[in-house]
């Protein structure tokens, strides 16, 4: 299974980053997982002409060819970053490949609640028309002070938390597999179809 | 009333800008709206922060003027745009303009449902904490199907639509008038009375004793010693002087020093507190609001030198002397740089000097082992000296053979011994060392700055000869007094009293040239305004870039890996702005891989002086799996190599006899570090272990294994040269150490005479550059006490050239 995972920040340092490529080496086993950065992508801008730059066609064409996409995100104001909101409004405003593409979210933050406000509003922005990605359902990993999550190695210091990812992560590749069965036809649909926001304001409305 | 009034996007077409310009100007009789736009704010970047460049200033101080906000937005995606949500980011991660401002949210978009999901985000957005905005509840404005709502004119069509707009509106004006009365800072009564209290500064205790009348904070007397001269007097002026001015807690931390700012700022706080009011109250005063608008000011001067460290003063000092106009313009607050970091000696071969004192044992081990190195190692440009060199320490060997003999120096072996401990190979096999000629002009000229500096008032300790650390030789005149500072404390005033002018908080932002000629600078100075200088010539001497992790991970060739959050020993005003000004007009580059790393350093704050720091034969180094890996008497770059391949992070552990041997602390600061979890302390080892997440086994066999190597005098694992003490007496303790970066050999390319060289080896026109901006010397690896050399004579030397090319100023 060949996944990819989008690392929702733009810092240099980043505990997000650093639980995704966690995941790349202990989940080894059951999935290639891709780590797909966003911080040289521009800031989304509405161009007219709708196409998207060679970074962003990049990011797409990575997605596109993956069986499911991971979305790790820091909390910042209580939703997700900018950087982050700006990738997912490039994706939904040209090429959509995230239609019908299986998604898992996680987070990392450095205080306790880690990134739980961020993760709802990422659920809610890709079941957005525009993007329509299968937010894996019941499934919410969140962690909370980051910063001393991990060992010197890079591996998860607290076994529950670490046997939490591993039943999530399998929950997950189910997930994957369930949706590949059942979403094909629907998939080629929905790409077809310019998704435009004239349509809805010529009276259909989402 | 005055609001602004921020369009949601950047889109270059937007309802929601077309309704706030209708609202600005429906509403034009009742209120001022002031539309700001988000096209030129960029994405916000923790790793890059921005807060101070003129975008952001701009929605900061708008804001801060304003009496409330409205908020247009957009729904993209179910949620706010990220143009928007950047702008938010900005203004809740280092200021907060929005805290506790007025907002009334407002959207357009073309469906029935208008923004609704999108405002439903948007306002528990500005409920986060680091906004903490206060946003109008109820009176959701949503403008569904935009595209068909305005007329020609840009007016609402619908008379229903305009007359619910008008409802909300009047309701935050309403709303705006009882948040304002809310936030008015409430009466702040005292018990009068002098206070005294102790706050925690950068050293320890920070005692101070605070005078409040009934309604006004009146004195505050500060007991300054215990904290670092140089570092700490910016901030023990300029805070008590705001807080007295402004009778507000909310003041600014003083960059470099905010430490000692911000003991100064709970002192007066406990005092507050004391005296039965409550500092929080004081805490919301702001400082007059909105900072005074952009000028330009505009200076001609005869030269003008970016950076007021060692380099920068000495340079200016020696224009005075030729009786030329200088200006210095400084980035930080407070003068002086890492130059005030400095242990102090500087290196000098001075044999007049040097000869009354006795050799001591080993040094002449160290000469004959120069004798004995292999002619063909050394380059040819350095052999004829090394040959040279030979002979001396032969006729000195003879001549001492049967005796124990005086300190011997020449400017040679200076010159030899810069040569080998610059000499490195990085990562590629690229092989570097001091460029000969410089090293040269740096070993011969060294002794006339010692001479020169004293004539500028610096008085050096002439009873003893010290070897700085990294040195290699007992060759460092050592001022009296507080260490590097001693230099700036002669320096600065010479400058002034001679008529130098110093700018300080003025960032050197771009060089001026005119025909290729570089002739001035634009800074900016502390309230944002514009600084043009037009001179005759630039003298570069801003420092390296030790504090600027990007810069150092782009250039690096040497280390195998630097660290994102690895901490330095510098001023964090070191961020390599002059080597970035310099290659803007075309200058050359050399040496860049190479940085030095300072390999005990606190991994939170880079510091030396915290936790337990013994001599090194009482080092005992562990890592994080709480095993032994490196000979702790190893070189500075071999610790910190190994320390790297180690994870970067370990540990000095010590016993109770070997605290006794620590020389940079007390019982009070020991046990304060233990309390905040920056010094581990256990009865045994096994507990130790465990509070380092250590297996209690191992780290037991790798003291007992250590202690028994210094029984038998020798150390079969890592070969460690010198021992002292045994881990044996409890309590123990662990202190927690990472490399720290420390020096930049690499930077501008210059010649002999400190030109700045362009990529065809040309001097460009009126650039000069001196201190370790510049590169070539040091090459690989900077002797202890040799920067110090380095910039007080490059200093001297970019000064007389810069005069002589451009003033026609001949020898004086
Ligand atoms: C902790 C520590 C201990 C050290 N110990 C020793 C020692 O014992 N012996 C030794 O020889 N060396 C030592 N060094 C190295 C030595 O202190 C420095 O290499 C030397 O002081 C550099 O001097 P400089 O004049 O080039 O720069 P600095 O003294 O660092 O001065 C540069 C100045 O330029 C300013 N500046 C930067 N950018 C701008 C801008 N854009 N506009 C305006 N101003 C700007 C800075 O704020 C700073 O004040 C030590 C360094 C450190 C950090
Ligand atoms: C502008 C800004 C706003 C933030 N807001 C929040 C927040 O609302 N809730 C929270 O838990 N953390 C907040 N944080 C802290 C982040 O959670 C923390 O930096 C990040 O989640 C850690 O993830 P990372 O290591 O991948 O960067 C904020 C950080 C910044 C820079
Ligand atoms: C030898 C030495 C002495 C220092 N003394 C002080 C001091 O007295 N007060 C202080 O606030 N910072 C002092 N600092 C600086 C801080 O450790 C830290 O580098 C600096 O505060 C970081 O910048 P900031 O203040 O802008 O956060 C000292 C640093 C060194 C290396």
């Amino acid at each position: 299974m060949k996944l990819v995972g989008i690392v929702g920040t733009n810092a240099t340092s980043s505990t997000n980053r650093q639980l995704l490529q966690y995941m790349k080496r202990h989940f080894a086993s059951q999935a290639t997982i891709e780590i797909a950065e966003i911080k040289d992508l521009p800031a989304f801008n509405e161009p007219e002409d709708r196409t998207a730059p060679a970074v962003v066609q990049a990011l797409s064409d990575q997605i596109a060819a993956a069986d499911g996409v991971i979305f790790a995100t820091p909390e910042y104001d209580h939703s997700i970053p900018a950087v982050l909101k700006s990738a997912i409004e490039w994706l939904s405003y040209t090429t959509r490949p995230l239609i019908s593409k299986p998604v898992m979210i996680v987070g990392a933050s450095n205080g306790s609640l880690g990134t739980s406000r961020a993760q709802a509003h990422l659920r809610q922005i890709l079941e957005a028309p525009e993007l329509k990605a299968l937010v894996m359902p019941n499934v919410e990993y969140l962690l909370g002070h980051s910063l001393q999550a991990f060992d010197e190695d890079g591996n998860l210091k607290d076994a529950t938390k670490a046997a939490e990812l591993d039943d999530d992560f399998t929950a997950f590749t189910a997930f994957v597999d369930l949706t590949a069965k059942i979403t094909p036809a629907n998939k080629f649909v929905e790409k077809n179809q310019q998704f435009s926001w004239s349509q809805v304001a010529n009276g259909r409305d989402l | 009333m005055k609001f602004i009034g921020i369009v949601g996007t950047n889109a270059k077409k937007s309802y929601n800008r077309d309704l706030l310009t209708f609202m600005q100007k429906h509403f034009a009789d009742k209120a001022d709206i002031e539309i700001l736009e988000l096209a030129a704010v960029p994405l916000f970047d923790e790793s890059d922060d921005q807060s101070e460049s003129p975008v952001i200033q701009e929605f900061v101080q708008k804001i801060e003027a304003a009496d409330g906000v409205i908020i247009a937005t957009p729904e993209h995606n179910h949620s706010i745009p990220s143009a928007l949500k950047s702008i938010i980011e900005w203004l809740s991660f280092k200021l907060h303009p929005l805290d506790g401002k007025p907002v009334m949210i407002v959207g357009a978009s073309y469906s029935v449902q208008g923004s609704s999901r999108a405002q439903l985000h948007l306002r528990q957005v500005l409920d986060a904490p680091g906004v903490n905005a206060s946003v109008m509840p109820g009176s959701e404005f949503l403008l569904g199907r935009a595209q068909t709502a305005f007329d020609e004119q840009g007016n609402l069509k619908s008379a229903g639509t305009i007359d619910f707009l008008d409802s909300c509106f009047a309701k935050f004006m309403k709303f705006t008038t009882i948040v304002s009365a809310m936030a008015a800072p409430a009466e702040v009564k005292y018990q009068p009375g002098t206070y005294d209290v102790v706050a925690t500064g950068h050293n320890g205790d920070l005692p101070m004793s605070v005078t409040l009348s009934d309604d006004r904070i009146e004195a505050i007397n500060i007991d300054t010693s215990s904290e670092t001269k140089g570092i700490a007097d910016v901030a023990f002026k300029r805070i008590p002087q705001e807080i007295i001015d402004g009778q507000t807690l909310a003041v600014d931390a003083i960059s470099g020093a905010s430490m000692t700012s911000n003991g100064v700022i709970n002192g007066v706080a406990q005092a507050v507190k004391q005296a039965g009011a409550n500092p929080d109250e004081l805490k919301k005063r702001r400082q007059n609001a909105a900072k005074p608008q952009a000028s330009v000011t505009d200076i001609t001067t005869d030269i003008v030198v970016v950076g007021a460290g060692g380099a920068g003063l000495t340079a200016a000092a020696k224009v005075l002397q030729a009786g030329r106009n200088v200006l210095v313009l400084e980035k930080f607050p407070a003068v002086g740089g890492n130059t005030v970091r400095a242990g102090g000696p500087m290196n000098a071969a001075d044999p007049d000097w040097q000869h009354q004192f006795d050799a001591i044992p080993g040094e002449k081990h160290t000469l004959k082992e120069i004798t004995e190195i292999d002619e063909a190692t050394i380059d040819a440009d350095y052999l004829p000296d090394f040959r040279a060199l030979k002979t001396q320490i032969k006729a000195y060997l003879t001549e001492n053979e049967d005796q124990r003999g005086y300190l011997f120096d020449s400017t040679l072996l200076h010159r030899i011994q810069t040569y080998l401990g610059g000499k490195r190979t990085d990562l590629n096999g690229h092989k570097i060392y001091g460029q000969y000629d410089l090293v040269k002009v740096l070993t011969d000229h060294a002794l006339e700055s010692v001479k020169w500096l004293e004539k500028i008032g610096v008085n050096f300790d002439k009873s003893q000869v010290t070897m700085p650390v990294g040195a290699i030789w007992r060759r460092g005149h050592k001022p009296m007094g507080d260490l590097g500072f001693a230099y700036i404390k002669a320096l600065q005033p010479f400058v002034t009293k001679h008529g130098g002018r110093i700018m300080t908080e003025t960032a050197v932002k771009s060089l001026t040239t005119t025909d290729g000629k570089v002739d001035g600078l634009i800074a900016e100075g502390p309230k944002h305004e514009k600084v043009v200088v037009h001179a005759k010539a630039v003298i570069l001497a801003s420092g390296g870039f030790a504090a600027n992790t990007k810069m150092l991970q782009e250039y690096n060739t040497y280390w195998t890996a630097i660290d994102d959050d690895i901490q330095t020993t510098n001023s964090p005003a070191m961020t390599g702005d002059g080597i970035r000004l310099g290659t803007s007009v075309g200058a050359d580059l050399v040496g860049m891989g190479f940085s030095q790393m300072m390999p005990v350093s606190d991994p939170d704050t880079g510091e030396l002086f915290s936790g337990l720091q013994v001599p090194p034969q009482n080092y005992v180094m562990v890592n994080q799996a709480g095993k032994r890996f490196v000979n702790e008497y190893g070189s500075r770059d071999e610790l910190t190599q190994a320390a790297i391949d180690n994870g970067s992070l370990f540990y000095l552990i010590a016993d109770d006899a070997i605290k006794a041997t620590a020389y940079n602390t007390s019982q009070a600061k020991i046990d304060q570090q233990v309390a905040a979890g920056t010094l581990f302390r256990a009865d045994t080892l096994a507990d130790l272990a465990k509070q380092l997440d250590m297996d209690p086994a191992v780290l037991t066999k790798t003291v007992n294994d250590y202690n028994s190597y210094v029984d038998a005098g020798e150390d079969p694992e890592f070969h460690k040269n010198a021992f002292d003490l045994k881990v044996a007496v409890a309590p123990f303790y662990a202190t927690p150490r990472k490399p720290a970066t420390h020096h930049t050999m690499g930077g501008l390319k210059i010649d002999t005479g400190a030109h700045v060289l362009n990529t065809d080896g040309t001097p460009i026109d009126g650039l000069y550059a001196a201190g370790e901006v510049a590169g070539g010397i040091h090459a690989g690896n900077r002797l202890g006490g040799n920067s110090l050399a380095d910039i007080f004579t490059f200093g001297r030397i970019a000064a007389a050239n810069a005069l002589e090319d451009e003033l026609t100023v001949a020898e004086f």
